[in-house]
């Protein structure tokens, strides 16, 4: 009886017991939070130092920064190596930084070497852009330019705008803050610029591209459809309402040749079955389309969403899916073969070209950048009651 | 007041070690060197013969596993049965059993299951191969007793316990190619009434690359330097102490730490597919505490009714290290952040800084009895209490989540006909989330001669894990990145086993047939989502982290799957020193994916499957003197084109293998030694399908290896295996 009664003891008691588990101690959490703290600050300084060694070597007072999505393919790295040196001709007096959003391509692009125009392998490391607005910050540069890479004035962009207000606002780790006279002697001078997205503005932006693309392609333009295949932003977040871009540019190309064409990957009722069926009242229902990538640069939707199946030469075979030609997972190329046309996408070497890549399309940016506006209303003091 | 967990479970395990009585010590000592001897509990909980096993059962014994000389588990279950696929993963090991995967598979160690996984994917790296006794592996959610979501079946690692009064020691090193090296040492102590026992492993491997060449960027790169398999390093200390206080009353409590480094490769140049700038560490713990208490009256000779009592603890702790600057996407929430306090920020861990990924906690207490009733009746009846806890500071929306299970089951084998064995269970569940469940189970066996027809029916119940519900994070696979989300919205799983089998186990042949259907419900994987679908909290940690080719994958139910198989296997012993063995499986899996952005449903084949496995050996053994005796198995295994939805099927492979055995010095003397010369994949196949395309088989050719073992005995009674366990089992069971 004595063993049966400590057995049941026993059950109960673990009964009780297994239950009394608690999350993670306040102590775990502060050491946590005091390690984020100083990863942040130590980070600081990195890029800190790095501008300020930049700019005591080339003793400029304007910077420059570029910031892209960003990526991790070598010809997209090209791209923006072009890009930087086309600024740097163009701003002789700044220092152009290229940063990127996705901190994956950061982290990678600066741990893998990659090969440069002439198979020379190079490091590069891009900056991520609330970091290196710190550093540029604390050298203290006298005039700062921030230019959007971005395509359509979407969520991306708009990301870019509050990094920069931060920027003005001292929004740093309280130890690591600038100096707040140095902020509001730029908001003064009225020395903070941002330039806006490619297609910002619909009655100079969008005819000026259209412009651009069509000395590029009316020669692929008479001969067959020339399609441009954007990224667009998904219904849900279209928030700034930029996917209008997209059919204001088709408008604009059209008015040199009917010809051209303006898709999406992610933009509703603009995807490549909507372009077709535009062709298809065309009466289009055949011949050849050019397939062209209407983004910064040309990574993983200008080879697989658009390509796929036109690069590979090796034996696996393109994903289709037979069931729905029009599935997102099946290419532009793919689909347009399948509906008896000739796709054809063309390439610069081994890749299609990105926007950043076309001389002229390049130029719009730098014009934007050069007519950028003043950040107005950005800086407010720290310190409102002096 | 510091309060984790691990200290709530220390005081748990101490409350319970003080109070607590029993085990299910049932299997360690039955060593068989007889096939028709061969004992099963997996099953039903209770000692059978094999060939009389209610519950359909393969075994692995103990002399498959010697002449073997398998380095892994992955290579013992791939090797020695058909039912098994393996692909290695970068986390651990992507296992299927009957076309399913490791979540629907239970892995139990002595009964009790294994704990933690990173991405669906167990660590089989926790089980040290020279440390098992034998494996019974129990196909669909047939059991009542160990838990209605082993969807796919059970494998039930039986280790070897030292017990007997002496001092014993064993060393075993194991060197091959790719600077492989299985380290295993056992050091037990039998003092009266207490036993000890200590088990070290260490495993290490270089990994290897089987192709360079990798479609990446558009184009086919041709110095990737992505391996077929990364390189790895773990080690495990394990300690069980054993009090019998009383003759009809075991004590025992045990512990174990394990510690595994993934490293991956340091020299890529493509920051498109083989740059990582983190290796990956685990970190597991288990505490256990226990007993098993004889209930009958020794003077009635019938000590066979039991109580056990059995609590655990368990930790699986998941790291990056960084090797290199790493921005990371993080919540930033405290007020020491000031103006940053409730933003997303790109944070860089540094290289010699480690980061918890995931810790997962688990603390459990199992009450069962068994109780030999009238009517040829055994009544197995139990309750179970389970609570996880998962502490994920990035990857969970509060940075921990929790939950609980109990169930209650109970089991009746009724063998009143001799020649009709009927046992029934059932297993109700309670879960936290999702309330009760009941699953019944049923089988049947008739009996003729030396022949056996069994029947079951077993209905599986699995609710959504921790992981499924709350976790979130981004899954950089070489060039493809997932962003990996759980759902809070998902339904349990259910699933409806049924099997039929034929055996016939004579003296010197044994044959089985299997045939089964697996119909499961709401099924939970990842699907493809778009973007619109990524809960909104969480959209901004998506866009900010991601690289240029994300892909979003949420854990939805999907409709229902279907798996339909055959098995078989054949057994022959040719005469006293050579057996040979066949297996065979088949296998067809469909199942159906609802796409809610297309409205349609989709008819899918599970990804890794394959129609065709199968497995074959000799084995042969000859005492040339009392001091040598040699073991040779030559060994072949196969498999058919394995299917996968994206990035190619796998290629159909066949690989051979030869392993020798070398018995030197008379067995039952203080010092025994043993001598192992192998060579896998004996023709050097190889797959040198490009990244990141499918493999069928991740083998990097010929390998050679030898292992060295010395036994050392003191004190240990010689004892007849055979007839001491055949004493017990008739015990057990006549």
């Amino acid at each position: 009886m004595k063993k049966i009664n400590s057995f049941l003891f026993a059950v109960v008691a673990f009964c009780l017991t297994a239950p009394v588990f608690t999350s993670c101690s306040d102590d775990d959490k502060n050491e946590n939070v005091t390690k984020i703290v100083n990863n942040i600050v130590s980070e600081y300084s990195y890029n800190d130092s790095i501008v300020a060694a930049q700019k005591a070597k080339s003793k400029k007072d304007v910077a420059v920064l570029l910031v892209a999505f960003g990526s991790t393919w070598n010809n997209a790295f090209l791209a923006f190596d072009k890009t930087k040196a086309a600024y740097e001709k163009a701003f002789p007096n700044a220092d152009v930084y290229v940063c990127f959003s996705s901190d994956i391509c950061i982290n990678r692009a600066s741990a893998g070497e990659n090969k440069d125009d002439n198979g020379k392998i190079v490091k590069r490391d891009y900056y991520e852009p609330r970091y290196l607005l710190h550093a540029i910050g604390a050298a203290k540069y006298g005039k700062i330019y921030v230019q959007s890479l971005q395509v359509i004035p979407g969520e991306e962009f708009a990301a870019v705008v509050a990094s920069v207000k931060k920027f003005m606002n001292n929004g740093f780790i309280a130890s690591a803050h600038l100096d707040d006279a140095y902020l509001a002697k730029l908001a003064d001078d009225e020395a903070i610029f941002l330039g806006m997205p490619l297609l910002n503005d619909p009655e100079k932006d969008v005819p000026e591209v259209a412009k651009q693309l069509n000395a590029l392609y009316s020669s692929e333009a008479q001969q067959g459809v020339v399609a441009f295949m954007g990224h667009g932003n998904p219904d849900t977040y279209d928030t700034f309402k930029a996917n209008v871009r997209y059919e204001q540019l088709e408008k604009a190309l059209q008015k040199y040749n009917k010809n051209y064409f303006v898709g999406t990957v992610d933009m509703p009722d603009n995807y490549k079955q909507d372009v077709m069926a535009r062709m298809q009242e065309q009466n289009i229902n055949s011949g050849k389309v050019y397939l062209h990538a209407l983004m910064s640069i040309a990574g993983d939707h200008a080879h697989n969403d658009m390509a796929g199946g036109a690069l590979e030469d090796q034996d696996e075979e393109e994903y289709w899916d037979e069931e729905e030609p029009e599935s997102e997972d099946n290419s532009w190329f793919e689909f347009f073969k399948y509906y008896k046309y000739e796709p054809e996408v063309p390439l610069a070497g081994k890749h299609p070209l990105g926007l950043l890549e076309l001389e002229g399309v390049l130029n719009v940016w730098i014009e934007h950048t050069k007519k950028a506006e003043f950040l107005e209303d950005a800086y407010h003091s720290m310190y409102p009651e002096e | 007041m510091r309060k984790s967990p691990f200290c709530a479970a220390r005081v748990l395990v101490a409350v319970t070690a003080s109070i607590s009585l029993a085990t299910p010590v049932l299997a360690q000592d039955t060593l068989r060197t007889n096939r028709l001897e061969e004992v099963v509990i997996t099953g039903t909980g209770t000692l059978h013969r094999l060939k009389d096993a209610p519950v359909q059962t393969e075994v692995i014994s103990r002399r498959m596993l010697d002449s073997y000389g398998g380095k892994s588990l992955e290579e013992i279950l791939s090797g020695l049965t058909a039912s098994f696929a393996f692909s290695e993963g970068d986390m651990g090991s992507q296992m299927q059993l009957g076309g399913l995967g490791n979540s629907y598979i239970l892995i139990l160690i002595d009964g009790k299951r294994i704990h933690g996984d990173v991405g669906g994917e167990n660590d089989l790296g926790l089980i040290d191969p020279q440390n098992i006794e034998r494996i019974e592996i129990v196909k669909g959610a047939q059991s009542a007793l160990y838990g209605s979501d082993a969807m796919a079946g059970v494998i039930n690692i039986i280790t070897k316990k030292h017990t007997e009064a002496g001092i014993y020691a064993d060393n075993s090193t194991r060197i091959g190619s790719h600077n492989d090296l299985r380290q295993h040492n056992t050091v037990a102590i039998a003092l009266g009434k207490f036993t000890s026992q200590t088990n070290f492993q260490l495993q290490r491997n270089d990994g290897w690359q089987n192709t360079a060449e990798e479609w990446a960027e558009g184009m086919v790169l041709t110095d990737s330097k992505n391996k077929t398999v990364n390189e790895f390093r773990n080690w495990q200390i394990a300690e069980r102490l054993t009090f019998k206080p009383l003759s009809d009353l075991e004590l025992y409590a045990e512990g174990s730490y394990y510690k595994k480094n993934i490293l991956r490769p340091r020299n890529g140049s493509h920051p498109s597919c083989d740059v990582y700038t983190y290796d990956l560490r685990y970190n597991n713990a288990s505490a256990a505490v226990g007993g098993k208490w004889f209930l009958s009256d020794e003077a009635l000779g019938t000590q066979r009714n039991y109580i056990t009592l059995d609590a655990d603890w368990n930790k699986h702790a998941y790291y990056y290290d960084y090797t290199a600057r790493t921005y990371e996407y993080v919540l930033l929430k405290g007020e020491e952040f000031g103006d940053l306090n409730g933003e997303w920020y790109s944070v860089a861990n540094l290289p010699g800084q480690s980061k918890l990924q995931s810790d997962q906690q688990r603390a459990m207490a199992q009450l069962k009895g068994i109780f030999y009733l009238p009517a040829e009746n055994i009544l197995n009846a139990g309750a179970e209490y389970r609570y996880d806890y998962l502490n994920a500071p990035d990857r969970t929306e509060t940075g921990t989540a929790d939950d609980w299970t109990a169930a209650l089951y109970v089991q009746d084998e009724f063998n009143q006909l001799g020649w009709l064995n009927v046992t029934a269970g059932l297993r109700l569940v309670d879960n936290r989330n999702f309330g009760f469940r009941l699953t019944p189970k049923v089988s049947a066996m008739l009996s003729a001669g030396d022949f056996r027809f069994r029947v079951g029916w077993s209905q599986g119940f699995k609710t959504p894990t921790v992981k499924e519900l709350h976790y979130r994070y981004l899954h950089v696979m070489g060039s493809s990145t997932f962003f990996n989300i759980g759902n809070v919205n998902l339904n349990p799983q259910t699933s409806n086993y049924f099997s039929a089998n034929l055996e016939y186990r004579g003296r010197k042949f044994a044959a089985s047939v299997t045939g089964y259907v697996n119909k499961l419900d709401n099924m939970i994987a990842l699907v493809n989502v778009p973007v619109g679908e990524i809960p909104p909290g969480i959209t901004t940690a998506y866009l900010g982290d991601g690289s240029d080719n994300v892909q979003a994958r949420m854990y939805k139910n999907m409709d229902d799957a279907r798996t339909y198989g055959i098995d078989a296997t054949l057994s022959y012993q040719v005469m006293k020193e050579l057996t040979l063995t066949t297996a065979y499986s088949y296998l067809d899996t469909e199942a159906h994916l609802y796409d809610a952005s297309k409205d349609r449903m989709n008819t899918v084949t599970i990804d890794g499957t394959a129609h065709h496995k199968w497995s074959a050996a000799a084995t042969y053994s000859h005492t040339f003197c009392p001091r040598y005796k040699l073991g040779i198995n030559l060994s072949t295994r196969g498999s058919s084109t394995r299917y996968y939805q994206n990035n190619g099927n796998g290629k159909a492979f066949q690989i051979w293998r030869i392993n020798t055995t070398h018995d030197l010095g008379k067995s039952g003397k203080t010092l025994t030694y043993r001598l192992e010369l192998g060579v896998d994949n004996i023709f050097n196949y190889v797959d040198r399908t490009m990244h990141p395309y499918h493999l069928g088989n991740n083998t990097s050719g010929t390998t050679v290896n030898a292992t060295f073992t010395i036994k050392f005995n003191a004190g240990k009674r010689v004892k007849n295996h055979i007839s001491s366990t055949k004493q017990h089992f008739n015990n057990e069971e006549d």
